[in-house]
């Protein structure tokens, strides 16, 4: 189970209703505690793929790596990455299979004309060839 | 020696060390020393061929090695390591991952409902792209996940936090003596998978609650019932209802059964034909009143038929009608089901808007209260000690007869509870007495009852028989 602090939440659907109808994308930061993952601050990144940014996004291992730095100095982990959607299900497709590690949960906003809709979070196994649904919980505002 | 930062996922190989100090004349051998020291993070770094996973990136401080020498990459002995993923997606402009055909594996898999009219090809890819929500994976939930797997629902999600239990297996057929002691959720995954590897299985290892009932049953467009109490009922009743998905409703005790449809095309909803739960303890559970091990697996397939009528849309279903079956005359009778205009939460006006506190609504006392030892409370490891002394004490053993039969504690004096007013006037108000049952919570009542005729000394031995197993006596079996 993953559970999203509100203020991490806030940040999150910001980010994705700003970059609509653009993907948005970033890094998660929390604690993992015994019967859940707790995330405490979201770090929005920019999506770096060349082209239609519509329905692809790209994260750049670079921001990534000081996302970490940051969770390290703030005695923080990196748990999780999350992007979003435009006008279609939170659902974790093909695309994001491919291209996905087995070290993070990975939450998917879905963004209909520009206001969030609903969010899912996954779990993507090492080979990358499936994801299994993990509960997400967050505190509404 | 270069320090290596570990992520968060990967600390579990690494006995917990955010960063790991290794030596190496270059990064393929500082990676070679993680690995030699602790081999299980290797596969989640390297594939089978023994290269760098596509996900993995190395970087030396700052530097990506791929635009360095890569593993060949000198280090001096004072580098970080970070190692990152790469990661990307998209939603690719696609809506819903579509069903459009059906494989020759699946056409094959599927025959004998290709050939019925009343499904043929169309009908099975409504059941592939149909989605369907199990809570709990016991007595109603096993032959459910069989079949609807089977059957080919494409999605099908289970909510269930239970381990197997040697006493699940009488009768919750899609766990098998060797799950014992697993999740109810990976041992019914994996049997579902066995059956059909070509449908996804949600798992939601949670108690289903208000907190997130909602959100986990927006997604799916039929819900299906297979709980065991009060609470969870009026809750998937509830949030059915809220979010307007029909609720395949089935529920079993001792030798009867009923099933129906609600929530379903203006149809009632559980509320409509029971307003109020009961009072707590008036119905008892199957752990308490026992089951006959077949019965859920009748009823949990008039669920799953029911299931599947209605994604594919054909047939009657049991939308305004409570089948009742009795497994020991072997009939089944309907009773007719209307919704209540005034329901509170699917009438006209309705009073409940959104979920609210089940526990309270049922008058469920936290468990808590049971498990922290009262005044009125003793544990078993000193009854043990009271029986060895041989203090003068009557231990009263309420349970029934045929549970008597199963299993005893010794020197007990078997009075059922509901035969106990019968024999107040055989014990002294004055006498040191200890109650128990199988668990505590029937012993609890005799205790009650024994102190509002005015026993002094009476206290309830904590956790029943099941504890005088586990804590005392293991040769006594658990029932």
């Amino acid at each position: 189970m993953i559970e999203i602090e509100k203020h991490a939440w806030d940040s999150m659907v910001l980010h994705a209703e700003r970059t609509y109808p653009d993907e948005c994308c970033g890094a998660m930061l929390g604690r993992i505690q015994i019967d859940k993952k707790v995330v405490t601050a979201a770090v929005a990144m920019e999506n770096s793929y060349e082209g239609e940014k519509g329905a692809r996004y790209e994260l750049r291992p670079e921001d990534l790596l000081s996302a970490d730095k940051e969770a390290r100095a703030q005695g923080l982990d990196l748990i999780g990455i999350f992007h979003s959607h435009p006008n279609c299900e939170a659902y974790f497709s093909e695309t994001d299979l491919k291209n996905s590690c087995p070290w993070y949960s990975f939450v998917v906003l879905s963004v209909r004309d520009g206001k969030f809709d609903h969010a899912r979070s996954f779990l993507p196994d090492l080979d990358q060839t499936r994801a299994d649904r993990e509960e997400l919980i967050w505190q509404k505002s | 020696m270069a320090k290596i930062l570990i992520p968060t996922a990967l600390r579990q190989f690494t006995e917990q060390q955010d960063a790991v100090e290794v030596t190496g004349a270059t990064v393929g051998e500082a990676l070679a020393a993680l690995t030699a020291q602790y081999p299980n993070i290797k596969k989640n770094l390297f594939n089978e061929q023994g290269k760098l996973r596509s996900f993995v990136n190395v970087y030396v401080n700052d530097e990506d090695i791929r635009y360095m020498d890569k593993d060949a990459t000198e280090l001096e002995g004072n580098e970080t390591i970070s190692i990152v993923p790469s990661i990307a997606g998209g939603s690719t402009a696609v809506a819903e991952p579509q069903a459009a055909a059906l494989s020759n594996e699946e056409v094959a898999r599927y025959s004998r409902h290709l050939i019925l009219p009343e499904v043929g090809m169309e009908g099975q890819l409504k059941l592939k792209q149909a989605k369907v929500a199990l809570i709990g994976a016991g007595g109603l939930g096993a032959p459910l996940g069989l079949y609807l797997a089977a059957a080919g629902v494409g999605r099908i999600g289970i909510v269930d936090f239970d381990v197997v239990d040697a006493s699940n297996l009488q009768r919750q057929v899609i766990h098998g003596t060797r799950d014992l002691g697993r999740k109810k959720l990976d041992s019914a995954a994996d049997r579902m998978r066995d059956i059909n590897p070509n449908i996804a299985i949600d798992k939601f290892d949670t108690g289903l609650s208000s907190e997130n009932a909602l959100e986990i049953l927006r997604e799916y467009d039929v819900v299906v019932d297979g709980t065991d109490n009060f609470p969870t009922r009026y809750l998937v009743n509830d949030a059915c209802v809220l979010l307007k998905k029909p609720n395949v409703y089935g529920s079993i005790f001792r030798f009867e059964g009923q099933a129906t449809v609600f929530a379903y095309q203006d149809g009632p909803c559980y509320r409509c034909l029971y307003p109020e739960p009961p009072p707590p303890g008036l119905v008892p559970s199957c752990a308490e009143g026992g089951v006959l091990g077949i019965l859920p697996g009748l009823i949990g397939l008039v669920q799953a038929t029911e299931a599947v009528k209605i994604v594919l849309g054909i047939g009657e279903t049991l939308k305004n009608r409570l089948l009742l079956y009795d497994a020991l005359s072997m009939r089944f009778r309907e009773l007719r089901l209307r919704r209540d205009r005034d329901c509170p939460v699917c009438g006209e006006h309705p009073t409940v808007t959104r979920l609210i506190d089940y526990q309270e609504f049922c008058g469920v006392r936290p468990m808590a209260s049971e498990a922290v030892p009262t005044d009125g409370a003793i544990d078993v490891t000193e009854v043990k000690k009271k029986l060895d002394r041989g203090d003068d004490f009557v231990l009263i053993d309420v349970r029934e007869p045929h549970e008597y039969q199963i299993a005893r504690i010794p020197g007990a004096r078997l009075i059922p509870l509901g035969e106990l007013p019968k024999h107040l006037n055989e014990l002294d108000s004055d006498a040191d007495i200890v109650a128990h049952c199988k668990s505590g919570a029937r012993s609890q009542k005799a205790v009650d009852l024994l102190k509002q005729n005015g026993f002094r000394n009476v206290r309830n031995m904590t956790g029943g028989i099941l504890a005088w197993s586990d804590k005392v006596d293991p040769t006594v079996p658990k029932y």
